[in-house]
Protein backbone atom coordinates (compact mmCIF):
# COMPACT_ATOMS: atom_id res chain seq x y z
CA UNK A 1 0.00 0.00 0.00
CA UNK A 2 1.36 3.40 -0.67
CA UNK A 3 2.03 5.20 2.55
CA UNK A 4 -0.59 7.77 4.36
CA UNK A 5 0.45 10.85 3.49
CA UNK A 6 0.21 10.46 -0.52
CA UNK A 7 -3.12 9.44 -0.24
CA UNK A 8 -3.76 12.42 2.12
CA UNK A 9 -2.24 14.60 -0.53
CA UNK A 10 -4.82 13.35 -2.84
CA UNK A 11 -7.39 14.52 -0.94
CA UNK A 12 -5.91 17.96 -0.20
CA UNK A 13 -5.40 18.22 -3.90
CA UNK A 14 -9.25 17.82 -4.67
CA UNK A 15 -9.80 19.92 -2.04
CA UNK A 16 -7.71 22.93 -3.58
CA UNK A 17 -9.15 22.61 -7.23
CA UNK A 18 -12.76 22.39 -5.33
CA UNK A 19 -11.90 25.59 -3.54
CA UNK A 20 -10.84 27.38 -6.94
CA UNK A 21 -13.89 25.90 -8.45
CA UNK A 22 -16.57 27.32 -5.30
CA UNK A 23 -14.41 31.00 -5.56
CA UNK A 24 -13.68 31.14 -9.35
CA UNK A 25 -17.06 30.03 -10.82
CA UNK A 26 -19.81 32.19 -12.12
CA UNK A 27 -22.40 29.40 -12.74
CA UNK A 28 -24.65 28.62 -9.29
CA UNK A 29 -24.58 24.99 -10.27
CA UNK A 30 -21.25 24.93 -11.13
CA UNK A 31 -20.20 26.40 -7.29
CA UNK A 32 -22.15 23.58 -6.40
CA UNK A 33 -20.37 20.85 -7.92
CA UNK A 34 -17.18 22.38 -6.68
CA UNK A 35 -18.58 21.96 -2.96
CA UNK A 36 -19.66 18.18 -3.99
CA UNK A 37 -15.41 18.15 -4.61
CA UNK A 38 -14.70 19.68 -1.54
CA UNK A 39 -16.68 17.36 0.72
CA UNK A 40 -15.69 14.22 -1.46
CA UNK A 41 -11.81 15.28 -0.30
CA UNK A 42 -12.80 15.60 3.32
CA UNK A 43 -14.48 11.99 2.93
CA UNK A 44 -11.75 10.40 1.44
CA UNK A 45 -9.48 11.88 4.42
CA UNK A 46 -11.67 10.26 6.38
CA UNK A 47 -11.75 6.58 4.55
CA UNK A 48 -8.02 6.65 4.40
CA UNK A 49 -7.66 7.65 8.22
CA UNK A 50 -9.88 4.52 8.74
CA UNK A 51 -7.66 2.17 6.89
CA UNK A 52 -4.51 3.36 8.80
CA UNK A 53 -4.90 3.99 12.06
CA UNK A 54 -4.10 1.20 14.20
CA UNK A 55 -6.17 -0.80 16.60
CA UNK A 56 -6.97 1.64 19.58
CA UNK A 57 -9.03 3.62 17.24
CA UNK A 58 -12.79 2.97 17.62
CA UNK A 59 -13.28 0.65 14.39
CA UNK A 60 -15.29 2.06 11.47
CA UNK A 61 -15.93 5.49 13.06
CA UNK A 62 -13.89 6.98 9.84
CA UNK A 63 -15.94 5.17 7.51
CA UNK A 64 -19.73 5.93 9.13
CA UNK A 65 -18.53 9.52 9.12
CA UNK A 66 -17.77 9.41 5.54
CA UNK A 67 -22.06 7.71 5.36
CA UNK A 68 -22.59 10.83 6.98
CA UNK A 69 -20.83 13.02 5.02
CA UNK A 70 -22.22 11.50 1.65
CA UNK A 71 -25.73 12.09 3.30
CA UNK A 72 -25.35 15.59 3.73
CA UNK A 73 -23.79 16.60 0.79
CA UNK A 74 -26.96 14.79 -0.71
CA UNK A 75 -29.16 17.06 1.60
CA UNK A 76 -27.49 20.09 0.84
CA UNK A 77 -27.31 19.38 -3.07
CA UNK A 78 -31.61 19.12 -2.76
CA UNK A 79 -31.95 22.69 -1.06
CA UNK A 80 -29.21 24.11 -2.82
CA UNK A 81 -30.83 23.37 -6.22
CA UNK A 82 -34.27 24.14 -5.19
CA UNK A 83 -33.12 27.40 -4.44
CA UNK A 84 -30.79 28.02 -7.81
CA UNK A 85 -34.38 27.14 -9.20
CA UNK A 86 -36.42 29.62 -7.35
CA UNK A 87 -33.55 32.34 -8.10
CA UNK A 88 -33.56 31.48 -11.47
CA UNK A 89 -37.74 32.06 -11.57
CA UNK A 90 -37.35 35.35 -10.23
CA UNK A 91 -34.28 36.88 -11.96
CA UNK A 92 -34.04 34.64 -15.32
CA UNK A 93 -30.39 33.96 -14.28
CA UNK A 94 -28.24 32.01 -11.64
CA UNK A 95 -24.41 33.67 -12.66
CA UNK A 96 -23.86 34.15 -8.75
CA UNK A 97 -22.21 37.83 -9.89
CA UNK A 98 -25.54 39.13 -11.69
CA UNK A 99 -27.63 38.11 -8.83
CA UNK A 100 -27.27 41.54 -6.05
CA UNK A 101 -30.80 42.49 -5.19
CA UNK A 102 -29.71 42.95 -1.71
CA UNK A 103 -27.39 45.60 -2.93
CA UNK A 104 -27.57 49.00 -1.70
CA UNK B 1 5.40 -17.04 -11.00
CA UNK B 2 5.90 -18.46 -7.82
CA UNK B 3 3.19 -17.34 -5.25
CA UNK B 4 5.33 -14.99 -3.21
CA UNK B 5 6.60 -13.20 -6.75
CA UNK B 6 2.94 -13.00 -7.80
CA UNK B 7 1.84 -11.11 -4.44
CA UNK B 8 4.64 -8.62 -5.16
CA UNK B 9 3.36 -8.44 -8.72
CA UNK B 10 -0.29 -7.86 -7.57
CA UNK B 11 0.97 -5.11 -4.90
CA UNK B 12 3.28 -3.25 -7.64
CA UNK B 13 -0.19 -3.44 -9.80
CA UNK B 14 -2.36 -2.19 -7.78
CA UNK B 15 0.38 0.74 -6.37
CA UNK B 16 0.27 1.91 -10.18
CA UNK B 17 -3.35 1.63 -10.02
CA UNK B 18 -3.48 4.02 -6.81
CA UNK B 19 -1.34 6.64 -8.63
CA UNK B 20 -3.04 6.46 -12.08
CA UNK B 21 -6.57 6.92 -10.16
CA UNK B 22 -5.28 9.62 -8.09
CA UNK B 23 -3.87 10.96 -11.29
CA UNK B 24 -7.27 10.66 -13.51
CA UNK B 25 -9.35 12.28 -10.65
CA UNK B 26 -7.53 14.84 -10.40
CA UNK B 27 -7.70 15.90 -13.69
CA UNK B 28 -11.10 15.50 -14.25
CA UNK B 29 -11.71 18.05 -11.12
CA UNK B 30 -9.69 20.42 -12.90
CA UNK B 31 -12.01 19.96 -15.80
CA UNK B 32 -15.17 20.47 -13.77
CA UNK B 33 -13.68 23.71 -12.29
CA UNK B 34 -12.30 24.83 -16.02
CA UNK B 35 -14.53 23.69 -18.47
CA UNK B 36 -17.18 26.24 -20.22
CA UNK B 37 -19.89 23.94 -20.65
CA UNK B 38 -21.65 23.23 -17.74
CA UNK B 39 -23.03 19.99 -18.97
CA UNK B 40 -19.60 19.11 -19.56
CA UNK B 41 -18.22 19.67 -16.29
CA UNK B 42 -20.98 17.36 -15.17
CA UNK B 43 -20.34 14.81 -16.97
CA UNK B 44 -16.45 15.01 -15.56
CA UNK B 45 -17.76 15.48 -12.13
CA UNK B 46 -19.23 12.17 -12.87
CA UNK B 47 -15.51 11.09 -13.76
CA UNK B 48 -14.23 12.11 -10.58
CA UNK B 49 -16.93 10.67 -8.14
CA UNK B 50 -16.21 7.47 -9.93
CA UNK B 51 -12.27 8.08 -9.33
CA UNK B 52 -12.89 8.32 -5.13
CA UNK B 53 -15.20 5.35 -5.45
CA UNK B 54 -12.08 3.36 -7.46
CA UNK B 55 -9.75 5.15 -4.40
CA UNK B 56 -12.65 3.97 -1.37
CA UNK B 57 -11.91 0.37 -3.27
CA UNK B 58 -8.31 0.93 -2.89
CA UNK B 59 -8.09 1.66 0.45
CA UNK B 60 -10.62 -1.53 1.25
CA UNK B 61 -13.97 0.25 1.69
CA UNK B 62 -15.73 -1.18 -0.54
CA UNK B 63 -19.66 -0.60 0.61
CA UNK B 64 -18.55 3.30 0.90
CA UNK B 65 -17.27 2.85 -3.08
CA UNK B 66 -21.16 1.31 -3.63
CA UNK B 67 -22.59 3.94 -1.79
CA UNK B 68 -20.56 6.43 -3.50
CA UNK B 69 -21.79 5.08 -7.14
CA UNK B 70 -25.48 4.86 -6.14
CA UNK B 71 -25.88 8.42 -4.56
CA UNK B 72 -23.20 10.41 -6.01
CA UNK B 73 -23.23 9.23 -9.33
CA UNK B 74 -26.80 8.14 -9.21
CA UNK B 75 -28.73 10.44 -7.40
CA UNK B 76 -26.47 13.72 -6.76
CA UNK B 77 -25.37 13.76 -10.46
CA UNK B 78 -28.86 13.03 -12.14
CA UNK B 79 -30.15 15.96 -9.85
CA UNK B 80 -27.17 18.65 -10.84
CA UNK B 81 -27.67 17.38 -14.47
CA UNK B 82 -31.51 18.71 -14.07
CA UNK B 83 -30.93 21.67 -12.64
CA UNK B 84 -28.47 22.59 -15.42
CA UNK B 85 -30.80 21.49 -18.38
CA UNK B 86 -33.28 23.27 -16.23
CA UNK B 87 -31.83 26.96 -15.63
CA UNK B 88 -28.52 27.39 -17.32
CA UNK B 89 -27.57 28.66 -21.07
CA UNK B 90 -25.12 25.93 -21.02
CA UNK B 91 -23.24 26.31 -24.87
CA UNK B 92 -23.60 30.11 -24.99
CA UNK B 93 -19.82 30.70 -25.14
CA UNK B 94 -20.29 34.88 -25.00
CA UNK B 95 -20.90 33.74 -21.27
CA UNK B 96 -17.42 33.49 -19.58
CA UNK B 97 -17.67 30.50 -17.35
CA UNK B 98 -15.15 32.29 -14.42
CA UNK B 99 -15.43 35.71 -12.56
CA UNK B 100 -13.08 38.08 -12.11
CA UNK B 101 -11.90 36.65 -9.04
CA UNK B 102 -10.47 33.45 -10.25
CA UNK B 103 -6.80 34.62 -10.33
CA UNK B 104 -7.38 35.67 -6.46
CA UNK B 105 -9.58 31.97 -6.38
CA UNK B 106 -6.82 30.45 -7.43
CA UNK B 107 -3.65 31.94 -5.17
CA UNK B 108 -6.50 31.26 -2.40
CA UNK B 109 -6.74 27.43 -3.83
CA UNK B 110 -2.81 27.16 -3.82
CA UNK B 111 -2.31 28.83 -0.63
CA UNK B 112 -4.61 26.77 1.42
CA UNK B 113 -3.13 23.57 -0.46
CA UNK B 114 0.39 24.02 0.03
CA UNK B 115 -0.64 25.05 4.16
CA UNK B 116 -2.45 21.31 3.93
CA UNK B 117 0.27 20.21 2.38
CA UNK B 118 2.92 21.88 4.54
CA UNK B 119 0.82 20.15 7.64
CA UNK B 120 0.95 16.43 6.75
CA UNK B 121 4.48 16.92 6.14
CA UNK B 122 5.20 18.26 9.49
CA UNK B 123 2.95 15.63 10.94
CA UNK B 124 5.52 13.58 13.60
CA UNK B 125 4.25 10.35 13.28
CA UNK B 126 1.51 8.68 10.49
CA UNK B 127 1.06 5.37 10.40
CA UNK B 128 2.94 3.56 7.83
CA UNK B 129 0.95 0.66 6.81
CA UNK B 130 -2.79 -0.16 6.95
CA UNK B 131 -4.46 -2.45 9.48
CA UNK B 132 -7.36 -5.04 8.18
CA UNK B 133 -10.11 -3.69 6.03
CA UNK B 134 -12.97 -3.28 7.97
CA UNK B 135 -15.82 -6.08 7.85
CA UNK B 136 -19.18 -4.60 7.11
CA UNK B 137 -20.55 -6.20 9.54
CA UNK B 138 -18.69 -3.74 11.90
CA UNK B 139 -20.34 -0.68 10.26
CA UNK B 140 -23.38 -1.76 10.25
CA UNK B 141 -23.08 -3.18 13.79
CA UNK B 142 -21.75 0.62 15.06
CA UNK B 143 -24.35 2.85 12.74
CA UNK B 144 -27.07 1.03 15.20
CA UNK B 145 -25.55 0.89 18.26
CA UNK B 146 -22.78 3.53 19.23
CA UNK B 147 -24.20 5.73 16.13
CA UNK B 148 -27.52 5.61 16.29
CA UNK B 149 -28.28 9.08 17.27
CA UNK B 150 -26.08 10.61 14.47
CA UNK B 151 -27.92 8.17 12.25
CA UNK B 152 -31.44 8.99 13.40
CA UNK B 153 -30.76 12.84 12.95
CA UNK B 154 -29.10 12.36 9.14
CA UNK B 155 -32.58 10.77 8.63
CA UNK B 156 -34.65 13.95 10.15
CA UNK B 157 -32.14 16.53 8.14
CA UNK B 158 -32.88 14.41 4.93
CA UNK B 159 -36.35 14.43 5.29
CA UNK B 160 -36.50 18.35 6.12
CA UNK B 161 -34.22 18.78 3.29
CA UNK B 162 -36.37 17.45 0.73
CA UNK B 163 -39.86 19.33 2.30
CA UNK B 164 -37.95 22.62 2.41
CA UNK B 165 -36.72 21.93 -1.13
CA UNK B 166 -40.15 21.31 -2.32
CA UNK B 167 -41.56 24.38 -0.61
CA UNK B 168 -39.32 26.65 -1.96
CA UNK B 169 -39.25 25.31 -5.47
CA UNK B 170 -42.53 25.05 -5.75
CA UNK B 171 -44.28 27.37 -8.34
CA UNK B 172 -46.35 30.39 -6.56
CA UNK B 173 -49.96 30.44 -7.32
CA UNK B 174 -51.24 32.93 -9.43
CA UNK B 175 -53.81 34.85 -6.90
Amino acid sequence: MVPLSHILTVGIGLFAIGLFGALSRRNAIGILMAIELLLNAAALNLVAFNAYLGPGAPPALGQTVALFVIGIAAAGAIVGLALILAVYRQQRTIAADEIHLLKG
Amino acid sequence: MTHAGFLTFAHALSTVGFYLLAGVTWCAALQVTLTRNLFHSALWLAVTLLGVAGLYLYLGAEFLAVVQVLIYVGAILVLLIFGVMLTARIADPAVPALNRQALLAALAALGVGWALRLAVRQASALPAGPVAAVPLATLGHGLVTTYLLPFEVLSLILVGALVGAIVIAHPERRR
